[in-house]
């Protein structure tokens, strides 16, 4: 969660602006979690790792961004379409993330319950997860896979809230950097 | 109503209760943290954790009153403290950062700045974090809850 401290670059984007004309001045974050709260992070980072297994990791970026996107985390969508890209993930496939239902020919039928699972289980207040959605997930993955993967969305909303409550700062991630 | 199912990786079982033990910790303030986690639950309309959480508060001698009108305690008058109040502002702006149709009027779409410096006049930096920490593992056990469907009361989940 913390900035790369040896890369004090003005801002994180990565190219120069198009037209020429500069960005807007790179935010500081709120508040650094992890260095202040130390076993908070190591408790994270063992449910992340638990939450993992088992899952097709093509899928799980798709499920992390579309969290991210809802939950509308600067950072971990900065981390979690890096790590797509460096993955192989096309560009399209992440650009039609947020109207996944009307781009469904991007995605795998898996793919696509998974991705109404993350949907419902993320924006929970407005209702419990419903049943057509609970079942149609369970269709396309057994038992132990659809814990795990209740399990890694419930992580990426985890990771997603405290990147926003902290304002973490996004731009700096390079891929594989928490591998 | 059944339950969905009652799978869940060991290792999750494990880390989970790790991470809010830690929270818990941090924060230093078991009377505070009854309240924080019974009102995310609120929200997320978790059974199992209300039927959990509320019983502890009660054990713990939280005022029946600041249970009771926890749902619409920004209207509540003097039943919570400053402090208090500060801590449940920043319990539903981080539950509800989708930006929905959610009932939590400080919700909706980040962590608003005002909701953030008054937590941040009400707990220092370690405290804080310990808090953030603390709503979001509540949050985590709410999603593992209500999607599997485990009921309240139920000791297999």
């Amino acid at each position: 969660m913390t900035t790369n401290g040896t890369d004090p670059a003005p801002t994180a984007a990565a190219a120069p602006h198009p037209g020429g004309t500069a960005y807007h001045p790179e935010h500081t974050p709120r508040l650094e979690w992890a260095k202040l709260a130390p076993e908070v992070y190591r408790a994270m980072a063992r449910l992340d790792a638990a939450a993992r297994k088992g899952l097709d990791p093509v899928l799980l970026e798709l499920v992390k961004i579309r969290a991210s996107q809802l939950n509308h985390c600067a950072f971990c969508l900065d981390m979690h379409t890096k790590d797509a890209l460096a993955a192989g993930e096309s560009a399209e496939r992440i650009i039609q993330l947020s109207a996944w239902e009307e781009s469904r020919h991007f995605y795998t039928p898996k793919e696509l319950a998974a991705l109404e699972l993350t949907e419902a289980v993320t924006v929970l207040t407005e209702g419990f997860v419903p049943d057509g959605v609970y079942e149609n997930a369970a269709k396309h993955f057994e038992e132990q896979e659809l814990a795990q993967l209740i399990a890694a969305i419930t992580v990426i909303n985890a990771w997603n809230r405290f990147g926003v409550a902290c304002r973490a700062v996004p731009g700096h991630y390079r891929p594989g950097q928490h591998a | 109503m059944s339950v969905r199912t009652t799978h869940l990786d060991a290792e999750v079982r494990a880390a989970m209760p790790a991470l809010g033990a830690a929270a818990k910790k941090g924060l230093g303030d078991p009377a505070l943290a009854e309240p924080v986690q019974i009102r995310a639950s609120q929200l997320n309309q978790c059974a199992y954790c209300l039927d959990m959480h509320l019983p502890i508060a009660r054990g713990q001698d939280v005022p029946e009153r600041r249970l009771d009108l926890l749902s619409a305690w920004e209207e509540a008058g003097d039943a919570y403290t400053e402090r208090e109040r500060a801590a449940l502002a920043l319990t539903e702006a981080l539950t509800v950062p989708t930006g929905g149709t959610g009932p939590a009027a400080s919700g909706g779409r980040f962590v608003p700045d005002d909701v953030y410096r008054a937590a941040a006049e009400h707990f220092d930096g370690i405290r804080l974090a310990h808090l953030i920490a603390l709503i979001t593992a509540v949050n985590g056990w709410n999603r593992l809850m209500v999607t599997r469907r485990i009921p309240p009361g139920s000791t297999e989940w």
